[in-house]
């Protein structure tokens, strides 16, 4: 059955079509090369002499693993579909399609080279998701910048007086995150736990002011627009925009508590961990409530459910991460599994199914194809209940080391207790997959095709040139 | 609602936007980011000798840190690890690896609590012959196996029933260089 949500979109030209759904298609790639690295990581946990080779060793594989989820796939994905809400919104195409995809290649040289290198054990140290040697990191800033470049000339050429709240939060984090990763780069502060306060700065910033940014960027154009009603409220959308960018950069120093780090920075983090409710319930609730009313809508279609699900996600998984920051909970949960737990709810349950949910909800708009419904729902609920067992088993294993270790038992009785729940994660990660695996092919389905008969609606798409 | 003209002038919320953020940048990062570098130097520090040093390129290489912290905290559970650290014990590392997780042990002071290098050996070249439940990977990659020791070869002594059939098992230099970067984990004594 037809998407209700699909509704007739106004013409778009085919160099944006192309290029956005290039984005897309190479976010697919490193989606499945991502998770792959990660599954197989996560087997070696409880089954360490699979694969004992060097190059895929635990250790080497992981940064792989985190660096193509978070560069190759959610900021692939991201950028494409921002790029396409800022040319929407502003009732334009897209100012410079050909620099967009000199950008995607950058990314992708980028990626690749990230890969090798980190395969091969040339790295920086295990900095969470700075570990690429320097060359890498200046191809993928040239990317972000020119796309940030794009999007804001779209803008800047827009029909409309006003500045859509989108693009409030796509330019905000074509702006964040280049200062982000240079100030992550430059060494003259990172001398001792110099290098500590800033590992806490980058981690942290580089998932609240860019993820999140493109995220809500592209759920504020796509939610009302699937439901084909304005978004709940304007002015909460632009409220969650700046208490985001007040509060979220004071809480990086959370990772490090009761670290020899300075103590007042903690306890700012703390803090402003509680202050982050404002800005996250204002953007799930604002959203949440622009459904209201549109259940009949939801039921029938299948881009939204993932909205959903994201923006539900979105809403526990901060919460969560909220509560980790008190250093009494924290005493239970820093250092454990549980932490990976929490990263994969907000990456997975959040950021990724709102990508979903846009690239189902938009695609068809922009090529003219639909996948068959049949497989989306099966990649809603293989990746549904993947991730579920997955973070419910890791969290789980989490509170077990952590109470093992405040028992003060042997290291070595933390491992026996998270080792079941390790087998577990595994077969949460191989659903995951196989809903990767269903998600690329329904991606290869709404592919553009030359001059075809638009399959949706008759002004759905221009014929390419 | 116009939210002082800038809902209409992208420009301005550009220019908004990444102002709060620099200036958020430099006070929650850069500056305590410079106050930290000048704790963390001590007056006195002995570098590392040249095999320790190759050894912590090495530990980078594998991303022991990924598992590994190095980061005692003032927590009873944190107790059997060491003391607790302080911000001058990270003088020589570049980059500190304070870490993230504990899927193993803390190795801040890993040279005083387990200063044999022989275990170490035995315990890079198989993990589960040292600790049955260890979910560790083997870098076998960084031993030789031989028919017979030659002179100078570091035999490693592991078990009989894990070893290589009618093989001895020769630390390679990297298995060396390695453990002698984990033995210099030792953390300075302080006066209370």
């Amino acid at each position: 059955m037809r998407d209700p949500g699909l509704v007739a979109s106004a013409s778009v030209d085919s160099a944006t079509v192309r290029v956005t759904f290039e984005y897309l298609a190479w976010a697919t790639v490193w989606l499945l090369v991502g998770t792959s690295a990660g599954l197989i990581a996560s087997i070696k946990l409880h089954w360490p002499e699979f694969l004992p080779y060097a190059w895929i060793s635990f250790g080497r594989l992981r940064p792989v693993h985190t660096n193509l989820v978070l560069f190759g796939w959610a900021s692939l994905v991201l950028v494409g579909l921002a790029l396409y809400v800022a040319a929407r919104t502003s009732r334009v195409s897209l100012s410079n399609p050909g620099l967009a995809r000199i950008a995607l290649w950058l990314w992708n040289v980028a990626l690749l080279g990230g890969v090798v290198t980190l395969l091969a054990g040339v790295n920086r140290g295990p900095q969470e998701y700075r570990e690429w040697v320097w060359p890498l990191a200046v191809v993928l800033a040239a990317a972000v910048l020119i796309d940030g470049y794009v999007a804001y000339r779209t803008v800047a050429a827009r029909t409309l007086p006003e500045v859509y709240v989108s693009n409030w939060y796509i330019l905000g984090g074509f702006c964040y995150l280049p200062i982000i990763y240079v100030t992550s780069y430059l060494p003259f502060y990172q001398g001792g736990l110099g290098n500590t306060v800033i590992q806490g700065y980058y981690m942290h910033n580089a998932m609240g002011m860019w993820f999140t940014q493109l995220a809500l960027g592209v759920s504020y154009y796509a939610i009302p627009r699937l439901l084909g009603r304005p978004v709940y409220s304007y002015a909460l959308g632009v409220l969650g925009f700046w208490t985001n960018l007040l509060f979220y950069p004071l809480i990086g120093a959370h990772h490090f508590i009761f670290s020899p780090v300075a103590w007042w920075l903690q306890t700012t983090a703390i803090l402003f961990s509680v202050g982050m409710m404002v800005p996250v319930w204002a953007g799930t609730g604002n959203l949440l409530l622009t459904f209201k009313g549109g259940g009949g809508v939801v039921r029938r279609s299948y881009a939204l459910p993932f909205f959903v699900t994201g923006l539900i996600g979105y809403g526990l998984s901060s919460t969560q991460g909220t509560l980790e920051a008190f250093r009494s909970a924290n005493i239970y949960w820093h250092f454990t599994n549980f932490t990976v737990g929490h990263s994969h709810a907000t990456m997975y349950g959040f950021i990724t199914f709102i990508a979903w949910g846009a690239v189902y909800g938009l695609v068809p708009r922009l090529t003219g194809h639909e996948p068959s419904p049949l497989a989306v729902g099966v990649h809603f609920w293989l990746a549904l209940v993947g991730v579920l067992t997955y973070v419910i088993a890791i969290s789980v294993a989490g509170v077990l080391q952590g109470f093992a270790w405040v028992a003060g038992q042997s290291f070595i009785v933390s491992v026996i207790e998270a080792e079941p729940m390790w087998l577990w994660r595994t077969i949460g990660g191989l659903l995951m997959i196989g809903s990767h695996v269903v998600f690329a092919a329904n991606v290869w389905a709404m592919r553009p095709r030359a001059a075809t008969a638009p399959a949706v609606t008759p002004d759905a798409v221009r014929s390419p040139a | 609602m116009s939210f002082g003209g800038l809902h209409t002038d992208h420009r301005a919320i550009v220019a908004a936007a990444s102002i709060v953020f620099l200036v958020l940048t430099l006070v929650m990062a850069v500056l305590p980011g410079l106050r930290e570098q000048a704790l963390s130097a001590p007056a006195a520090v002995t570098p590392r000798g040249a095999e320790a040093e190759r050894g912590r390129q090495i530990f980078m290489r594998e991303g022991c840190g990924f598992c590994h912290t190095q980061f005692v905290r003032d927590l009873p559970m944190d107790r059997p690890y060491g003391r607790p650290s302080r911000p001058g014990d990270y003088a020589r590392e570049d980059p500190p690896m304070l870490g993230t997780q504990r899927t193993g042990p803390d190795l801040a002071d890993v040279g005083s609590r387990q200063p044999s290098e022989t275990w170490h050996l035995i315990h890079l070249y198989d993990p589960r012959a040292v600790v049955p439940q260890s979910v560790m990977p083997a870098y076998r990659w960084y031993f030789v196996e031989k028919d017979q020791a030659g002179a100078g070869d570091a035999m490693v002594p592991v078990p009989a029933d894990l070893a290589p059939r009618g093989k001895v098992v020769v630390a390679g230099p990297d298995a060396k260089a390695l453990v002698s970067y984990l033995l210099s984990l030792k953390q300075p004594k302080v006066s209370p």
